[in-house]
Formats: structure tokens, C-alpha cells, sequence
């Protein structure tokens, strides 16, 4: 359980000691980039929870929607159009979707094991 | 389900190092004073200038208040106090020492232009700054005074002082300054000089004993200062 928050931790500090910086006009790319991780992380934590959890799926996930969206990004600026809203849109409301879902779960699992 | 974690280990690691690069990217940069110190010491300097002359205003401004304390004859305290005011302004005649100028039409042999009706308003400026660089205390263009919100325009071709159209040639310019010699010699080896040339016009300036400086006639338009009440 604790593997994964050290992971994010270890994750920052490689970000944070690299000092790696992209120029402005990648920020869009990395920021939806990141939404889509979010996306897939909470997405396959649902899926544990639901017991339906498949590794390959989770990585093909992260990665596929990780470049659509990217991809999608660089035609909006393309296009002249902000396509990289759509994905913001359809990302933001997957994750509330999925959160909901995780707290009922959660919530039913705490309540049968007060009843108990 | 070790391997499972290890997967979503891997993934919150992506996701940590992306975000904390978007952090860093989208963080300003820290501005770092990068002045030496000879700049540092010249901002000192101009600072510890600012404070004496802060000091020296408030000196005046106690001593005017002890007057009026001590007198009983306040209103010739602040006669006294609005004359000098005014002579500061430049709401009054002033005459003393100082130099005149006189700006004229200077043709190269082979001058093949059009007719020269005025000084361009950017050379005026430039003469102004130069002499109040060398320490002139009043300034008149022709009959104009220059106040400290006198304004230099150009309009139709003409050069406005004060909103009033130049005279013509020769323009006859009055400076009153403690050192006229001075000015007289930084006047004649200065920048403008030479750009007046450039303009095929040349100024030429005497140091006099005497000269006198006409009052700034307009109303001031004071447009960001309004009286303060005080609360008795």
C-alpha cells in the first residue's frame, strides 16, 4: 500500500533535484499529460477495489491515453481550435466519476465492517 | 498483488517527476539583484543625496513653522513663505546674474533644403536639460517661462512653449544660473551644440551681469494635488 505514495514521493524529488524545465508553450502538453495519469492511476484503483484489475490494460491505459491526449493537444494548436479542452473535459469528468465510485465502494466496505 | 503495487509504484512515479517539472517550469524566476557594487554604491549615493535634501526641506519647513510660532505677525510670515513659493514656481519676475542665448539660422554653402521656420521642439528639450544639468536655476524661451510644467510641442510645424507659438529667428534664450561662466563654457562644448549644427541652426551664448527673466503668466494646472483640511 505504501509502495505507491513512495513512489510519488520518489517521483517529485527526481523532478524537483533534476531541475528540468520546459518552455512555455509545452506546459499545456505536460499538464494534460499529467491529467491522463491521474486518469489511469485513479481509474486502475477503481479497478482493484471492483476486483477487476488487469495489468495490461492499466499499462496500455497509461501510456495510450497519456500520447492521445498529448496528441490531441498538438492538433488543437494545429487546428487553431483548444482541443486540448475536450481532453481536459473528458478527463476531469472521468476522474470525478471514478472518485465517486472509489468513496462508495470505500464507504460500503466501512459500514459492513461496523455492522459486523 | 507485490507485482500490482510495484505497477502503480511505477506509474505515481511518472506522474510525481510530471508534475513537479510542470511545477518548476510554471514557477517565475526568482529575480536576483545582480548590480555590482559600484552600482550599489551609486544607489547608496543617490539615496543619502535623497536624505539630505529630505533633511534640508524639513529644516525649512521647521524653521518657517518656529517663525510662525514665535510671531505674532503670522501673515507676514506666510506672505513671506507664498513670495518665495511663487519665486520658486516661477510666478515672478526674477533677474541676476546668468547668460544669454541666441539660437539662429546657420546654412552650410551648399544647403540645399527648405526654409527653417523653428527649432524642433526635441532640441529646445535637450538645450533645457542640458542647462539645468549645469545648474540653471531659471529658464526663459523668449518671453515664455519654463515652469515645471511647462510643455514643449510641436504643432503644424511650429514649436509651441507654454502653448505659444515660438517667435522667430534669432530665439533669445534667458538663464539665470550662480555661475554663468560656467554654463557659458559647458553651453558652448555641449552635445546640443552640435546637433543644432546638424539642424543647420547654431546658438551662441554670452555670460551677462544681468539678466532678467519675464513671469510664468498662465495659471498652474495642478491636476494630481489637492488641499489638505486639517482636522482642528
Amino acid at each position: 500500500m505504501w509502495l505507491p505514495v513512495v513512489g510519488l514521493l520518489l517521483g517529485l524529488l527526481l523532478g524537483f533535484f533534476t531541475d528540468l524545465r520546459i518552455s512555455e508553450e509545452y506546459a499545456s502538453y505536460l499538464s494534460i499529460a499529467v491529467l491522463a495519469a491521474l486518469d489511469t492511476l485513479v481509474g486502475g484503483t477503481r479497478a482493484q477495489l471492483e476486483k477487476t484489475f488487469d495489468e495490461n490494460v492499466f499499462i496500455t491505459g497509461f501510456f495510450t491515453n497519456i500520447f492521445l491526449a498529448a496528441s490531441l493537444a498538438f492538433l488543437g494548436v494545429h487546428l487553431g481550435v483548444d482541443l486540448y479542452l475536450a481532453a481536459v473535459f473528458a478527463f476531469g469528468v472521468r476522474l470525478f466519476h471514478n472518485i465517486a465510485i472509489i468513496r462508495r465502494i470505500l464507504l460500503t466496505k466501512w459500514t459492513t465492517k461496523r455492522a459486523k | 498483488m507485490k507485482n500490482r503495487m510495484l505497477v502503480f509504484a511505477c506509474v505515481t512515479t511518472v506522474i510525481g517527476f510530471m508534475v513537479a517539472v510542470q511545477f518548476q517550469s510554471l514557477s517565475e524566476p526568482s529575480s536576483r539583484d545582480t548590480r555590482n557594487m559600484g552600482e550599489l554604491r551609486q544607489a547608496l549615493m543617490t539615496e543619502k543625496e535623497r536624505q539630505q535634501e529630505l533633511n534640508q526641506e524639513l529644516d525649512r519647513h521647521l524653521e518657517i513653522l518656529y517663525q510662525l510660532e514665535q510671531t505674532e505677525d503670522v501673515e507676514g510670515v506666510m506672505a513671506e513663505v507664498m513670495e518665495e513659493l511663487e519665486h520658486q514656481a516661477g510666478l515672478t519676475e526674477v533677474s541676476g546674474p546668468g547668460l544669454l542665448i541666441e539660437v539662429n539660422i546657420f546654412f552650410d554653402e551648399n544647403y540645399s533644403g527648405g526654409a527653417i521656420q523653428t527649432v524642433p521642439a526635441y532640441l529646445l528639450r535637450l538645450l533645457i536639460n542640458e542647462l539645468n544639468i549645469q545648474g540653471a536655476q531659471h529658464i526663459a524661451i523668449g518671453n515664455e517661462r519654463i515652469v515645471s510644467t511647462t510643455a514643449i510641442r510641436e504643432a503644424n510645424g511650429r514649436t509651441l512653449v507654454n502653448g505659444n507659438w515660438l517667435s522667430y529667428f534669432p530665439i533669445e534664450i534667458k538663464v539665470i544660473a550662480d555661475d554663468p561662466e560656467l554654463i557659458h563654457h559647458a553651453m558652448m562644448s555641449s552635445q546640443s551644440n552640435e546637433l543644432f549644427i546638424y539642424e543647420n541652426m547654431r546658438f551662441s551664448s554670452t555670460p551677462m551681469d544681468e539678466v532678467t527673466l519675464p513671469a510664468y503668466e498662465k495659471n498652474y494646472r495642478v491636476r494630481f494635488m489637492e488641499p489638505v483640511q486639517e482636522e482642528s
